[in-house]
């Protein structure tokens, strides 16, 4: 039981004021030495001061009905208590304290705060920056509740009322319909909203119909039970995609829904006939979007293109729809490249790419090979001389598959030639030894003997003038 | 009925009688000394001159290393000393300092010799028993052992032993504080705060603050806990188990009590204790059994409550607690304003007319019936000379008001809270029984104003919304296709005769939204004048503001009428009277006022509040003025005496706003302690708590039959609750104190069974809600955009 008053060091002491800062404080009023007691004892009543002053202003900001307390409220606090408010603090523009870590070689010094002030470029303010108006205030009303039920309405939170606003506009920002409750994003321009909020509407997010429409399109083309498949219905919507105006708006959901089926459709080793059809109705449903006039699907051809990419090089495809199935896909591809590529020059190449790493690469399965042989007949001539002659595919075709002439890929690398050079309709055979051996070195043994029967198309193949003829 | 512990706090009397008994020789100085002390009523100081004198005499018990007498000591330290024996109840309100700093004059100027000095030394040293008590760690594990013994008490006492806790814990601050332990008490605040935190937030916060003794004399709040009682209610058996504890250490089936109350050390703490008890607490010591009080009774039974009853003249009122003081102020005439026969019969002409217009003679039938038998069972109601006065005649307007409300009562919506009660969650007709029972709300949200709106209100015939926005404007909003006409400014007024030449100088086509400007600050409050009714557009506007004034703003040109100036601060509140004409003011500088329209001056002033009047309310009939302060109390004043007729204590918290009922029997309040209070009128009790809301309340409304109550606040939510129904929380959870249940287990139990209906916005909060007289809610607030967070 020493002295009680044996006086605790006066960081001890909880509170925001400290006596540090007021040594600072006189010290920068010439004031140097000040005793421990009377800064401590300074310390405190200047915290309660402080306090005084919040203590009035809370008053302030209760009757203003707010929650957080402005400068103002601290300007008016004073008035009251007979101390010359702070000027030029205008809680329009309240300012935003930075904290800064004490300093790792003074620890003792505590964490700072400070206000930031920005450096701002004259120029550039000048130059640049329009003043805006801000909006008058304005009202708008809406049901909170009706009869004591509140409508599902824009301007009412969601059901779960704890997480309200930030889930929805986060989840709209992504472009995912996760809920089919059209949700305004929460903006300060709700006023506009008020006198046009289906224009307002629109422009963020799905109107209901277009929602509708996308629900019953998605529904009819594949339902969620596969006995409920029709064909009229599909054939109905399919026409719809194809020729309507003003689904614009949908179609990021399209592309989506389109690239998801199909990842879907193939995770599942997709050898099932339904995979077979949903993987068709998918291609369709492309196609149609590509068809459409008023659609602009440039913007998301990088969407468009990975599910028509695998359909084309997957290992397995429902063997009763995969050779349709890598047609269709590939003419396609093919559409695509004949609109797009003056736009997107570097489009062509990376798909040329990504097929002959397909046919060339050790261990591709069957169907893989087969696809980027069709996929490169869809892109055309040059595709294919590279690909089959000059980079060597015909002949890794020949060697793997060379024992089955009615195999897929067989038939794909026979038809590419063809769109090289047609055959001829009175073959001649080969008397040129020195074309032959050519032909054999750049296509196989395989492919050599299938063209030397017909002189003129293997030197279209090669790519040698027919001379001598 | 009161009492105060019987053993007295322990006194030196030991060491006193040694020194008696030794009666030592002593010199003229001393004798003088002693004298002055004597006269001065300081009988410790006395005792201990001699004693100090004479050396022989055994150092106090020997546990006291303190009184190690130093030659030299500080007068500081004297007077923190001295300070102690001025605080003896004998005059509690002196200011310790003047006193103890003229005895060290007066003993200085006696002469320096050097058995002064010794003197002087050796006074503190005499004093022993009180510095001791003065130990901060005595306080501490006086208090430790207090919490103890409470916590430990029957589950039966805890509920009323509880409230105790507090102000032996401020006590003890404050005394550390008075005393210049500084650390001390900011220790024993982080120690013990926590524990009180939920109840008494507020407070704590202030007391935090006061961290110097300079503080403590000019802080309202400490001035007021060391000069007056601390009142607790108590049962006469836990009364009985507190002075036991107090007294032995014993009673009570506290375990571990005992034996730290047998030492020296839990001896000293218990004194401590015990000082504050006996000097500043009072105990209210009821017969009533304790199981049957609610949980919740305490509130209002607690606290600084003789300030609060004080009368007018500040003579201490006879009455003990806020039920004695309203039962002394008699009866309440709450009945319906009388209505005159000359202008009854004209309301039933009218009505008359209205249903021939209809073609509905039934409705006619009806509304004269229910103008007739307008009684309200068990209310005594006023006579016409009871009324504040009025006009000896009535206008056309009047008789249309009058009809029209009648109409509106046989219109309105029906909503039949009580329904509620009887369906269980799952029943196939809740949807239907919801619809009946619930109100239609429509929400009115103010865009583009990120400081917020202070206030905002309607007409009562839903034509018009105003705002008053913190830069000193005041918007109004035509709600219907009507513009806001003002007058042309280019008339001569000698051209004006009559009502239709006054009519043509009115401007057309005028915007949808006006401002009105003119007073110099934030504007805090707004009042449509009641006079039109719901029949058609008001003509005045009333606004309160900071700039301490309140304006009268004429509708029919746009224009600032009066400007009332009175109020030396900002006025929170401003509503007009049932009847027009008057109207009542609440301002910071703790009064109400009543003005009359036609006078610059107050007609009367109502003080009595120890802080902020934030709300006033006048009550249907305009007998009484309803005022919710800061001060935590609601206050019901009789309008024309000026007095205060009932005192509402319970609220922990700001009381923000206020309601009555429309059939004049109940007063609704609430504000920062998130609760809504209901309270009878007649009696003065309050018939329960209703806690749901998470924030603060900002506004109340009554539906047209008085059975449903509406609440908006700063949660973003509007709540009904079913004002019948018994209340109370929930049984499952009704345990759940607080101590150890989880946090979403908490949350859940604070709603109260009558709150049937919680409708969240998004962001906004709700500054305004309000009951058209046809039973729809509209409810109006800002919109916090998110950014401005």
């Amino acid at each position: 039981m020493s002295k009680p008053k044996a006086r605790a060091p006066s960081t001890q002491i909880t509170g925001v004021y400290k006596a540090d800062s007021i040594r600072d404080v006189a010290e920068s009023l010439g004031i140097t030495n000040v005793p421990e007691s009377v800064a401590s004892a300074l310390a405190s009543d200047v915290e309660y001061r402080i306090h005084q002053v919040v203590e009035e202003a809370s008053r302030f900001m209760r009757h203003a009905r707010r929650t957080t307390m402005t400068t103002s409220d601290i300007d008016q606090a004073m008035r009251v208590l007979n101390i010359e408010p702070l000027y030029g603090h205008s809680s329009y523009n309240p300012p935003t304290f930075r904290r800064a870590p004490p300093l790792p070689q003074l620890p003792q010094g505590g964490t700072v705060y400070f206000v930031e002030d920005e450096e701002i470029d004259f120029e550039r303010v000048i130059r640049e920056e329009k003043l805006t108006l801000p909006k008058p205030v304005n009202w708008h009303a809406h049901w909170l509740a009706v009869e004591g039920v509140q409508p599902r309405i824009p301007e009412n939170p969601p059901a779960i009322p704890k997480e309200t606003d930030a889930d929805a506009t986060v989840k709209l920002e992504n472009g995912v319909i996760s809920t089919l409750l059209p949700l305004t994003p929460s903006s300060p321009g709700r006023p506009a909203a008020a006198r046009k909020p289906q224009q307002q509407l629109v422009k963020q997010v799905l109107s209901r119909e277009l929602q509708l429409y996308y629900a019953r399109l998605t529904n009819s083309l594949i339902p969620s039970k596969p006995e409920d498949f029709d064909r009229e219905k599909k054939t109905a919507a399919l026409a719809t995609l194809r020729h309507d105006a003003g689904l614009q708006p949908l179609l990021p959901y399209l592309v989506q829904w389109v690239g998801e089926g199909v990842v879907g459709a193939l995770k599942e080793g997709a050898t099932r006939e339904e995979d077979g059809r949903v993987l068709e109705v998918l291609l369709d449903v492309t196609a149609a979007l590509l068809d459409n006039q008023s659609m602009l699907v440039e913007p998301y051809l990088h969407q468009i293109l990975p599910p028509i990419l695998s359909m084309l090089l997957n290992s397995t495809l429902p063997p009763s729809h995969a050779a349709h199935l890598r047609t269709s896909a590939s003419q396609i591809l093919s559409r695509i490249l004949t609109a797009h590529s003056t736009t997107y020059p570097s489009l062509s190449p990376r798909i040329m790419k990504a097929l002959l790493l397909a046919l060339i690469s050790p261990g591709k399965s069957k169907g893989a090979r087969e696809g980027a042989v069709r996929g490169m007949t869809a892109i055309g001539k040059e595709a294919v001389r590279k690909g089959l002659v000059e980079g060597g595919g015909a002949r890794i075709v020949g060697s793997e598959y060379g024992g089955d002439e009615r195999s897929e890929p067989v038939i794909a690398v026979m038809d590419a030639f063809r769109t090289l050079q047609e055959p001829s309709i009175d073959p001649v055979p080969f008397t040129d030894s020195e074309v032959l051996s050519q032909l054999r070195e750049v296509l196989g043994d395989f492919f050599a003997f299938r063209l030397q029967g017909d002189a003129a198309w293997a030197r279209g193949v090669l790519g040698i003038p027919a001379s001598g003829q | 009925m009161s009492a105060t512990p019987v053993p007295a706090a322990p006194s030196p009397d030991t060491s006193t009688s040694i020194s008696q008994d030794a009666q030592p020789i002593v010199d003229a100085v001393d004798r003088l000394v002693l004298e002055y002390l004597r006269n001065r009523g300081y009988k410790l100081p006395e005792q201990g001159v001699p004693n100090a004198v004479d050396e022989a005499s055994p150092s106090d018990k020997g546990k006291a290393p303190e009184t190690a007498p130093s030659q030299t000591i500080t007068s500081e330290e004297l007077i923190k000393r001295l300070a102690v024996f001025s605080q003896r109840p004998a005059n509690p309100n002196e200011n310790a300092y003047n006193n103890a700093s003229s005895v060290v004059q007066d003993v200085g100027g006696a002469g320096t010799s050097l058995n002064i000095q010794n003197l002087i030394a050796n006074l503190g040293s005499i004093g022993a028993e009180e510095i001791l008590s003065l130990d901060p760690t005595d306080k501490n594990e006086g208090f430790r052992e207090l919490q103890a013994w409470v916590d430990g008490s029957l589950d039966m006492y805890r509920p009323e032993f509880r409230p105790m806790l507090f102000p032996v814990f401020v006590h003890f601050y404050l005394d550390l504080i008075q005393s210049g332990f500084k650390e001390a008490a900011v220790k024993f605040f982080s120690e013990f705060s926590p524990s009180l935190a939920p109840a008494h937030n507020n407070i704590l916060h202030h007391l935090s603050t006061l961290l110097l003794p300079a503080h403590i004399q000019n802080d309202d709040m400490a001035q007021r806990f060391q000069n007056e009682k601390y009142t607790v209610r108590m049962s006469r058996s836990g009364f009985d188990l507190l002075v036991g504890w107090l007294t032995e250490g014993i009673g009570g089936e506290s375990m571990g009590a005992g034996e730290g109350f047998a030492g020296e050390k839990g001896k000293r703490g218990r004194s401590a204790v015990m000082r504050v008890v006996n000097n500043h607490l009072k105990f209210d010591v009821t017969a009533s059994n304790t199981t049957s009080v609610p949980p919740t009774a305490w509130e209002e039974n607690t606290g600084l409550l003789s300030s609060l009853l004080a009368r007018a003249n500040g003579a201490p009122s006879t009455a003990t607690s806020a039920q004695a003081f309203n039962s002394t102020q008699g009866e309440l005439k709450l009945g319906p304003a009388p209505v005159t026969e000359e202008m009854r019969a004209e309301i039933e002409r009218e009505l008359r007319q209205r249903a021939v217009m209809d073609g509905d003679p039934n409705g006619a039938q009806y509304d004269i019936h229910y103008l007739r038998s307008q009684q309200i069972p068990g209310v005594m109601a006023p006579s016409d000379l009871d009324l504040p006065p009025h006009p000896p005649t009535f206008k056309t307007a009047d008789v249309l008001r009058e009809a029209e409300k009648i109409r509106d009562w046989r219109k309105k919506i029906r909503l039949d809270a009580a329904a509620l009660k009887e369906l269980d969650e799952n029943s196939p007709q809740l949807s239907a029984t919801r619809a009946r029972a619930l109100p239609s709300i429509c929400c009115y949200t103010i865009h583009d104003v990120p400081e917020g709106v202070p206030c905002c209100t309607f007409s009562q015939d839903l034509s018009l919304m105003a705002a008053g926005f913190a830069e000193s404007y005041i918007r109004l909003w035509s709600l219907t296709d009507e513009g806001l006409n003002g007058m042309r400014s280019d008339f001569q007024l000698n051209k004006i005769r009559d009502n239709s030449s006054l009519e043509r100088v009115k401007e057309t086509g005028g915007p949808r939204t006006r401002k009105l400007i003119g007073h110099s600050g934030p504007v805090y409050s707004l009042s449509f004048d009641p006079l039109s009714g719901s029949t058609s557009r008001p003509r005045h506007l009333l606004s309160s503001s900071a700039d301490a004034t309140v304006r009268l703003w004429s509708l029919d040109t746009m224009t600032n009428l009066v400007a009332y100036r009175g109020h030396q601060n900002p006025v929170w509140d401003v509503q007009w009277s049932p009847m027009g004409i008057y109207f009542a003011t609440g301002s910071r500088d703790r009064t109400a006022r009543l003005w009359s329209t036609d006078r610059a001056n107050a007609l009367r002033i109502y003080a009595g509040h120890l802080s902020d009047v934030d709300a006033v309310r006048f009550h249907p009939n305009s007998l009484y003025l309803a005022t919710a302060s800061s001060d935590w109390t609601v206050r019901l004043w009789d309008v024309q005496r000026g007095n205060t007729v009932r005192v509402f204590i319970g609220h922990q918290g700001i009381v923000s706003t206020l309601s009555f009922s429309p059939d004049g029997r109940y007063l609704a309040s609430a504000g920062e302690d998130h609760a809504i209070s209901l309270w009878d009128l007649g009696s003065g009790r309050r018939i329960k708590k209703m806690t749901g809301h998470t924030a603060s309340i900002y506004s109340l409304a009554w539906s047209a039959e008085s059975s449903m109550l509406v609440s908006g606040g700063a949660d973003w939510t509007v709540r009904c609750w079913d004002v019948k129904s018994a209340g109370g929380l929930p049984t499952k959870n009704g345990m759940a104190n607080g101590t150890g249940a989880l946090k979403s287990r908490e949350e859940e139990s604070i709603e109260t069974t009558d709150l049937v209906g919680t409708f969240p916005t998004k962001r906004t909060p709700i500054t305004n809600v309000q009951f058209t007289p046809r039973n729809l809610c509209v409810v109006a607030g800002p919109y916090l955009s998110p950014e401005q967070r």
